[in-house]
């Protein structure tokens, strides 16, 4: 039987009749995990100083008169000097999204088409980001932006599938074709040689994630842009953008009971767009314009400045995002303000964008960061 | 149970049976105060966050406090930590003054009020999320009710809950006693 993880061997002291029997039989058997839970007892015992305290006896109905004074609005005088008390409010549930090729290409393709395509040279790189911006988002946004995109349902779990075909959108028509379908490997080494760029993991893993479950490889997906008569001056023209190839590390935890996965490491070229006959500034104005891009995303992306060198990065309402350095590379810290969950996202020198993200806080995505930056 | 009534009383006396928001109060109050209690370390503190939280509560989810044990307890535990994060420049406030189920001699209640001021101040540096979890377990709550109140899924909490105590342990070790 494998050794019980960390997070049973501390339910078993508090709560042992939670723990399987079959868990506890080889937790009382196995001279390993009887090590381990010993050094756990000696944290136990010092945190149990939280505990030690005398136990308050407040006076209840006292403490409800003073609360029905303040709902009537007729709070007591407050003693000066006093200073006021401000409620910190949990930070409502969010779920962590689990990692997926539609997730990173839907951002991707949705930066892609907000930053739009540059210059009038003839089939010329127009959007080629070498540093990275964030965008307050909302889920609003980001459904607006699968809508325009036609990505939104109906695709495999857990990776994008290969797209394929013409599909007609609000503003035109986009044909996506890639080399071949995407795969996992099961050594970090293999997915690099398949997507054929270097892959690098930290060695050093936060307390509670695990060994790496699986590598995603996906080869480049290029999806290529034809507007149509509703896009006014630009119907006709097209933009070629290009995400991939990329390599997805994903982490499980320590603790199997968890079932999530608990950290992504995501590596892949940046995303290009390129055109033949349109710019940026044409693009931009245009999508900017349309009524179902929210006013406020909009504004958001006209912040950003010169959109031909710039990824925008999608931050959720309710995260906080700032400008870090991952090894002397400009990068982009968002965090779940709870403290949960946060990722890093930062582009190197050598033109691949990387993305640590999971279960962990700022602190120790940024030390995963570092290993790979 | 003491209900103010009569001439000059600041409200209507009390009817027969408590409005449900009243019986919310009543029934998580002291839960509410002792976690407050854990990370402040003063009585009279910790009843000022539990006031707080009660309020908010009441504005937040007003006649309808079913789904609300859980967030008065993380609003208690956030809004305690702030305090003290607030505080911690400002003065030293490590006397805790409710009473107790016994009177420890002098020494021990020494012991005991530097040991506690020790580990809240460590408590104090730790990521929001690592000192909910503690001061929610180590005030009584369940694996399941500590889920339940943070959001996330009853077999994470023994992980969080072990890195928390790593984390608390290590903050002790690094920084000079008090």
């Amino acid at each position: 039987m494998r050794h019980a993880p960390d997070g049973t061997l501390r339910r078993l002291e508090d709560e042992p009749l939670a723990v399987p029997d079959a868990v506890a039989d080889h937790v009382a058997g196995c001279r390993r995990c009887g090590e381990r839970r010993r050094r756990l007892d000696a944290d136990t015992a010092m945190a149990s100083r939280l505990a030690s305290g005398p136990r308050l006896v407040p006076d209840i109905d006292a403490a409800w008169e003073r609360l029905r004074r303040a709902i009537d609005g007729r709070p007591e005088d407050a003693p000066a000097g006093s200073p006021p008390v401000a409620v910190v409010v949990p930070g409502r549930t969010r779920r962590v999204v689990r990692w997926s090729w539609r997730t990173g290409v839907l951002a991707g393709a949705g930066a892609l088409v907000l930053a739009g395509a540059g210059t009038a040279a003839a089939l010329s790189n127009v959007f080629a980001p070498d540093r990275v911006a964030p965008v307050a988002v909302t889920p609003g946004d980001l459904g607006t932006v699968a809508q325009l995109m036609d990505v939104d349902g109906g695709h495999v779990p857990g990776g994008f599938p290969t797209p394929d075909g013409s599909r007609t959108v609000p503003f035109g028509t986009i044909t996506w074709s890639s080399t071949s379908a995407a795969r996992t490997y099961d050594s970090a080494a293999a997915a690099s040689a398949a997507a054929g760029i270097p892959v690098r993991l930290a060695s050093h893993l936060p307390p509670g994630v695990g060994a790496p479950t699986g590598f995603l490889v996906q080869p480049r997906v290029s999806a290529t842009v034809t507007f149509g008569a509703g896009a006014g001056d630009l119907a006709g023209r097209s933009v070629v953008l290009g995400v991939g190839p990329g390599v997805l590390a994903e982490y499980g935890a320590t603790d199997q009971g968890a079932g999530l996965p608990t950290l992504g490491v995501l590596t892949m070229a940046r995303p290009t767009a390129s055109s033949a006959d349109t710019t940026l500034a044409r693009i931009e104005a245009f999508l900017l314009s349309r009524p179902d891009v929210p006013p406020q995303l909009a504004e958001e992306v006209r912040l950003l400045g010169d959109l031909r060198t710039v990824l925008p990065v999608p931050t959720p309402t309710g995260t906080e995002a700032r400008s870090v350095s991952v090894g002397g590379d400009q990068g982009v810290l968002v965090a779940d303000a709870s403290g949960a969950a946060s990722g890093v996202i930062w582009e190197d020198r050598g033109g691949l964008l990387h993305v640590v993200a999971g279960i962990v806080d700022a602190q120790e995505v940024l030390g995963v960061a570092d290993q790979i930056g | 149970m003491h209900a103010p009534s009569g001439e000059g009383a600041p409200w209507p006396a009390r009817e027969s049976s408590p409005t449900p928001f009243e019986h919310f109060f009543r029934e998580h109050y002291a839960a509410v105060v002792r976690l407050a209690a854990s990370v402040v370390g003063d009585s009279h503190a910790a009843q000022d966050v539990a006031q707080e939280v009660f309020l908010a509560a009441h504005r937040r989810f007003g006649g309808r406090p079913d789904a609300a044990a859980g967030w008065v307890r993380v609003a208690s535990v956030h809004t305690a930590l702030n305090m003290v994060r607030g505080q911690r420049r400002r003065h030293r406030r490590h006397l805790l003054v409710g009473a107790a189920p016994h009177a420890p001699s002098p020494e021990e209640a020494v012991i005991d009020r530097e040991a506690h001021a020790e580990v809240r101040r460590a408590l104090a540096a730790l990521p929001t999320r690592s000192a909910t979890v503690l001061v929610l377990r180590y005030g009584g709550e369940s694996y399941h009710d500590i889920a339940v109140a943070i959001g996330v899924d009853v077999g994470q909490v023994g992980t969080m809950l072990r890195r928390a105590e790593s984390a608390l342990c290590k903050e002790m070790e690094r920084a000079p006693r008090t």
